[in-house]
């Protein structure tokens, strides 16, 4: 593939679905410094798999396995390499944090997602985002009835949470 | 609260973008990291090739200039002894081999990055199988690096041999490359243990995680059994 090519693809499918990138990094880092880290990572990794992209799947569904791939590649690295890491310089970032107040119910959701392991997370951001077991089964290589069984566990964990939530008038 | 009231608060964040993205700095950063990576693997597969080609170079130039009678004006005394040519064609086969092996190496690792992975137990795998093939080259580092060494030090006893120098002047000499050889291996066993296996292990008890039902028991590594 030509790098104009690839270029070309990567930037629409950043325009189109960048929304998606942002959960997954926010998600799976929890401070401006790693949310950045990650994302370029994520956005690297994107950038490579572009030519690997052989159109069999939707384009979200592989942009979000490569995003989930990335961040749990990533957030086990960090773990290792936490003590070692060099600070990124104001001037090298490449995600602007928001500067609006950030919205408490959603804050909330996010804090409860990123309790989860990395795989349930995965599979919570992917039912959150409208796919079906089918498909998350498909994208993460397990079965339906696997990932139903995962979600209804999770489902029960964050209604419950919520509704604990919700009576203590929060 | 229902799920699909989660489901709300999940969607509320379409209408407001999480962050901004600095784009110049991002193109910079990609180019920037698909420039570091491509010079890596540049300067990685320059050494082995410059290695190589000197080695062979050197063998094969000596053999011809014996061949030909010219060894004689270049400042050795005397032609190759028949051994010394056997000797010779030893260390020309065991770099030849060298070369063979890192360039079927080279050529594997390609076709596994090239194999096509449909989902992310599948990318797993394919990190696993990596990580694995990683720890068995580098494990057997020594293995691998023997011929070209052994070929290296046969070479070095023809060509003082044929120049005159002292045999004890070879000690030195051939300690320095049994030293490098044992120091490379220690090195990369140390890289093995302390960087490449627990990654391993991480991979695979993401693997484990991915795999296993709660509540069920583990299934094998990549085993078909789920879907």
């Amino acid at each position: 593939m030509k790098p104009n090519e690839q270029q070309r693809i990567f930037e629409e499918w950043l325009n189109l679905h960048r929304g998606l990138l942002f959960k997954v990094v926010r998600s799976y880092a929890f401070n401006s410094h790693d949310q950045d880290d990650l994302f370029q990572e994520i956005t690297t990794q994107l950038w490579n798999s572009v030519p690997r992209h052989r159109g069999d799947s939707a384009v979200s569904t592989w942009i979000y396995r490569v995003a989930l791939y990335s961040a749990i590649g990533w957030s086990k690295k960090e773990n290792r390499h936490r003590e070692s890491h060099q600070p990124i310089l104001a001037g090298d970032r490449v995600l602007l944090q928001p500067s609006k107040a950030a919205n408490p119910q959603l804050e909330w959701l996010y804090e409860e997602i990123s309790q989860l392991d990395e795989i349930d997370r995965s599979l919570t951001l992917l039912l959150l985002d409208g796919f079906s077991y089918r498909e998350i089964g498909n994208t993460m290589g397990i079965s339906q009835n696997h990932v139903g069984v995962r979600l209804n566990r999770i489902k029960k964990r964050l209604t419950k949470k919520s509704t604990r939530r919700a009576d203590n008038g929060i | 609260m229902e799920f699909e009231d989660l489901q709300v608060i999940w969607n509320s964040q379409q209408d407001e973008p999480l962050y901004g993205v600095n784009e110049k700095g991002l193109h910079n950063t990609l180019r920037n990291n698909s420039k570091r990576f491509r010079r890596l693997i540049f300067w990685q597969h320059l050494q082995t090739f410059c290695g190589c080609t000197v080695a062979i170079t050197a063998i094969v130039g000596l053999l011809l200039l014996n061949a030909s009678g010219l060894l004689g004006k270049i400042g050795s005394s005397r032609a190759l002894y028949g051994w010394e040519i056997a000797a010779s064609l030893i260390a020309l086969l065991c770099w030849l081999q060298f070369a063979l092996s890192v360039y079927l190496g080279n050529r594997q690792q390609k076709n596994h990055e090239e194999y096509e992975t449909f989902s992310l137990r599948d990318d797993l795998d394919k990190e696993i199988n990596r990580t694995k093939y990683q720890i068995r080259t580098r494990s057997h580092i020594m293995l691998g690096f023997i011929p070209p060494y052994f070929g290296s030090t046969v070479w070095i006893i023809v060509v003082f041999g044929v120049s005159g120098i002292s045999h004890w002047a070879m000690v030195p000499v051939i300690a320095a490359m049994v030293t490098a050889l044992i120091i490379e291996s220690r090195c990369q066993r140390r890289f093995v243990e302390q960087q490449i296996t627990p990654r391993l292990r991480e991979l695979q008890t993401l693997r484990e995680k991915l795999t296993t039902a709660p509540g069920s028991e583990s299934t094998t590594p990549g085993g078909n059994d789920i879907q």
